[in-house]
């Protein structure tokens, strides 16, 4: 009697949106992010609220986006119903896939997901598929909107500059009661995850199986170690002349390379700037560096070594070097970070107060922190080392520098050194911030601790006991603390 | 709080938008001898017409923009009329009017200083004017006194006179050049366009000229006051003007005591810091990085770098100031804890001229296979909007970094005359060229010579400053090219190569 009752409702649901109830395959998660402020790196800036919906999983875990969890206080997830609501941690993330994995805190919460229906992942889809992009409205109730993958796409999702397999499907969809950051699937299995809409173009971009089914396996062991990366820069070929220059043959397409990462995959395979890369793995790139992808189409090249392959494998990679061909073969690693890391999510900025002048490392966030127009406002010298690493590189981990002088008696006639980089603190050069505390902490003979600096004046002095006396009344006009050693 | 000064020239367009005047009752209480007096000066005082050709530093091969304006000057000398240098600035035609007649008379630039925003002008027949008074220079007004500015502003054809108080003596940026400063003094009377390069009289005698307002107060005035004058005048007595000299170093004030214990230096000891010395510069082999300026010719320099002249507390570059190139000062300082003594030879310097708005010049500009390069100044940076992180890092540590040394010119390709030998260039816009077929570039002409070799190589390869991909195109067409650009484009010149 039950039963039937229960199928008349199935039928008659599939009669209307033809939406099957996935209410239980679905789990808001609700995060509260706090970022460190970045010009008074011992506080964290308001904190702020995001909600969306996640993916359940089988074995209680939760995907959804990196930029969901990052720099997350707080993470909840909270049953469409309302009835479960279970505090979560992060397992694995990948800011530069924007993919995250989350698990209950408590046995109880796992206990609890251990009960919901958990969503195997789909396999790979084709242009033109259907696919069910997944909301929930307020009263709990699924809303499912239909698209249509209409191409895939290598595209920063998150992080600017990595770039990832995203479908990109043409739907209509409507703002229900969390963020467009929702599961999408097809044939009731996941598919992706969709990371943005577009309301005038009526476009999604959906992060492929591809690369969640390559994150989920990194994550598999409880290390995760991310994408690899070649470690190259490129620029295209399309130029005719350029092309004659480097005595291309106009069937040959390819990327000039305009930089090699040191000690990255590339640099290790002995692939040098000037030279072409003509082809991955046997796959031949085009002059703009799109290859052919069997059912995607023109897809850009970095997704022959950024998801499709994973860290340790090795690759064959075809270059032209000085009109004559050339074969080397790479063994894929992450790329070097370098010393000005490109994202520090999550982490808690290495600082130091001395006497009322405030250092740090140089990271981008810190440089985005000027604004949408960051490029023209940040310092000049600053932008200078973001785009030419390599010439603040040797003797340096990271890149240290003075990110504010705090007005007190040891910092008088030093208001105006802002943003400068640091050379050397009483003799010791300084290669990242744990060796300028060290520096800091052998007080020459005459009490005087001596500044070595990329600015003029070069060389600036503080006394070492009226710092100390300084330093302790900032920590009583309520700095929490005077240094963070450890990111 | 930034303040924008504005050049108080009128443009002829700004005729058409004058404001409804009412006229006030005449007063008339004077004297007849005063009135007389007015009368004189008032012919002394003129009307400078000006049609002006400015460059155009976006299109260079082009003839610029035609354009003119109004000013005032006044006769200080035997055909000798004194005015501002903003008024007479690319001036293709000048026409003087007296006050109380029609006729104009044509007029010619004997000096200008643009450093100063002064300039002289002389008539090509001075007859007519001959029996006028001269204006005599006077001096410093004092604070609170009172002062007449008489000229030709906007609102008006005739001669105008306003009151106003002297409220400041300063040392400030003059507007004209966008790169100097030099003492200056502020009224509480309006400096109207038009009013630019007229007299500021105190007790019948010259106590400045009116140059600039302020755009964002009312009732403030900037005149430039007779020491300026003075210099101007003294430069230009041997028949060319020099400009300022310049001490070529950086200071740094020493104010912090960990600093002052390790140079050694008590509560009220004297000195500033010497942070860097211009390489070239008039300090250069003198002055080293870390020694402490404690006294400029005599005047001991305080550790904020201010001197004490007549009473007053100045910027202790106000004593070269009022020196010229070739003047000889001493220097006290202090190295290694050493009291040193030298005398310096003090020189003008000329790769500074990178950050002075140019005027009367025709841009240079090279163009080979529609590659438009442009040296880099403050014109070129303001005309295309420059905002590449190493152009605006070569363009601020020009002189303090010494990079001058190397490239007198620092070359910016500026655009791209879209032509099939150069259809994938256009993206490289706004970056500097570091070397051309592997020589670094150190001006225009070296650059025009490497871009035009009398045996050309199969291609040209242009590195630009930051990137590392070089810019390539074939020597094979490139003649044929030129020729389709300059007449697709328009550009009846290929080059221009000094001004």
């Amino acid at each position: 009697m039950k039963s039937f009752f229960t199928l008349s409702i199935v039928l008659a649901s599939s009669f209307g949106a033809m939406a099957k109830d996935v209410s239980d395959s679905v789990i808001r998660v609700a995060t509260t992010l706090q970022s460190y402020n970045p010009s008074q790196p011992w506080e964290k800036t308001s904190p702020r609220k995001r909600r969306a919906l996640a993916a359940v999983l089988p074995n209680s875990q939760v995907l959804t986006t990196a930029e969901m969890v990052t720099d997350a206080n707080f993470i909840q997830l909270e049953s469409a119903n309302g009835e479960h609501q279970i505090p979560a941690r992060v397992v694995a993330v990948d800011y530069e896939a924007n993919l995250a994995l989350l698990t209950p805190n408590s046995d109880e919460g796992i206990k609890t997901l251990g009960k919901f229906n958990g969503l195997e992942i789909a396999p790979t889809a084709h242009l033109g598929d259907e696919v069910n992009i997944v909301q929930i409205e307020d009263n709990g109730m699924t809303l499912i909107t239909e698209g249509r993958i209409q191409s895939a796409d290598v595209v920063a999702s998150f992080v600017p500059g990595h770039f990832f397999l995203n479908y990109e499907v043409k739907a209509s969809m409507q703002s229900a009661a969390n963020s467009f950051t929702v599961p999408v699937l097809k044939d009731d299995k996941l598919l992706g995850l969709l990371t943005s809409y577009s309301s005038k173009d009526q476009i999604v971009d959906i992060i492929s199986p591809e690369i969640i089914k390559a994150f989920l396996k990194d994550a598999r062991d409880g290390k995760y170690q991310g994408f690899p990366s070649l470690g190259i820069g490129t620029t295209r070929t399309t130029d005719i002349h350029f092309r004659d220059w480097l005595q291309l043959s106009s069937d040959k397409g390819g990327l000039y390379v305009t930089r090699v990462l040191p000690n990255s995959a590339a640099a290790l395979a002995g692939i040098k700037t000037g030279d072409v890369l003509t082809a991955i793995n046997g796959k031949p790139l085009d002059r703009r560096g799109y290859y052919h992808a069997n059912g995607y189409g023109q897809l850009f090249w970095s997704h022959l070594i950024r998801g499709s392959q994973p860290i340790g494998s090795t690759i064959k990679l075809d270059l032209l070097r000085g009109g004559k061909p050339l074969e080397v073969s790479a063994t894929l690693k992450r790329a070097p970070e370098g010393i000005i890391p490109s994202h520090t999510y999550d982490k808690a900025p290495r600082f130091l107060v001395k006497g009322g002048i405030v250092f740090q490392e140089l990271t981008k966030s810190y440089l985005r922190a000027f604004g949408d127009d960051w490029v023209s406002r940040a310092p000049l010298n600053l932008l200078d080392a973001i785009n030419h690493p390599e010439d603040y590189e040797k003797g340096r981990k990271r890149l240290v520098f003075i990110s504010a002088v705090i007005p007190t008696p040891a910092t008088l006639g030093y208001e105006s050194l802002n943003s400068v980089i640091v050379e050397q603190i009483n003799g010791q050069a300084i290669e990242d911030l744990p060796s300028l505390i060290a520096a800091f902490k052998k007080v020459p003979k005459n009490g005087i601790h001596t500044l070595k600096l990329d600015g003029q004046p070069e060389t600036i002095y503080l006394d070492a006991k009226v710092s100390d006396t300084v330093d302790q009344s900032l920590l009583a006009r309520g700095l929490p603390s005077l240094s963070r050693e450890t990111e | 709080m930034k303040v924008l000064f504005t050049c108080a020239i009128a443009l002829v367009g700004s005729l058409y938008a004058q404001e409804a005047v009412t006229a006030a009752p005449a007063q008339d209480h004077h004297t007849a001898t005063e009135s007389a007096t007015k009368a004189t000066i008032y012919k002394s005082i003129v009307r400078i017409e000006v049609a002006s050709q400015v460059p155009d530093y976006k299109t260079p091969w082009n003839a610029g923009r035609f354009s003119g304006g109004t000013g005032t000057g006044f006769l200080i000398g035997k055909n000798q009329f004194l005015t501002n240098a903003h008024v007479v600035s690319n001036a293709r035609r000048i026409l003087i009017t007296m006050h109380g007649s029609s006729r104009k008379h044509q007029a010619r630039v004997v000096h200008v200083a643009h450093d100063c925003d002064l300039a002289l002008l002389e008539l090509v027949d001075f007859r007519p004017f001959a029996d006028l008074a001269h204006l005599e220079i006077g001096s410093i007004p004092k604070l609170e006194s009172e002062v007449r500015v008489i000229g030709y502003p906007m609102g008006g054809e005739r001669i105008s006179v306003t009151r106003g108080v002297v409220s400041r003596i300063d040392f400030r940026p003059y507007a004209h050049s966008r790169s100097d400063s030099h003492l200056i003094v502020q009224i509480d009377a309006a400096i109207n366009p038009g009013n630019s390069g007229g007299p500021v009289l105190q007790d019948g005698k010259v106590a400045g000229v009116a140059f600039q307002g302020l755009t964002q107060a009312d009732n403030t005035g900037y005149m430039i006051p007779t020491p300026v004058i003075r210099r101007f005048l003294k430069d230009i007595e041997d028949g060319s003007y020099d400009s300022y000299a310049d001490l070529g170093a950086y200071d740094f004030a020493l104010f912090n005591p960990a600093m002052r214990k390790v140079y050694n230096l008590q509560a009220n000891d004297p000195g500033v810091l010497i942070s860097s010395v211009t390489s070239g510069g008039s300090s250069s082999g003198s002055l080293k990085e870390g020694d402490i300026l404690t006294a400029i010719d005599g005047y001991s320099v305080d550790s904020s770098g201010n001197i004490t002249i007549a009473g007053e507390r100045v910027n202790m570059n106000e004593i070269i100031e009022r020196k010229f190139a070739g003047d000889k000062i001493q220097l006290d300082f202090i190295r290694d804890g050493k009291k040193l003594s030298k005398e310096i030879s003090l020189k003008t310097f000329p790769p500074a001229s990178m950050y002075s708005a140019q005027y009367g010049k025709k841009p240079r500009y090279l163009i080979q296979g529609g590659l438009v390069l442009q040296p880099l100044n403050r014109n070129l940076y303001a005309a295309h909007k420059l905002n590449n992180p190493r152009v605006r890092r070569l363009f601020s540590e020009y002189v303090k970094e010494g990079i001058f040394k190397e490239r007198a010119d620092i070359l910016i390709l500026t655009r791209v005359l879209d032509d099939p030998i150069n259809s994938a260039l256009s993206g490289y816009v706004g970056s500097a060229v570091k070397s051309i077929n592997g020589v670094d570039i150190t001006d225009i002409k070296q650059a025009h010579e490497l871009l035009n070799p009398a045996t050309p190589p199969e291609f040209f390869e242009i590195m630009l400053d930051g990137l590392d991909r070089p810019l390539i195109f074939p020597s094979k067409g490139l003649s044929e090219a030129n020729q389709r650009i300059s007449e697709n484009y328009g550009v009846h010149k290929a080059n221009n190569l000094s001004n």
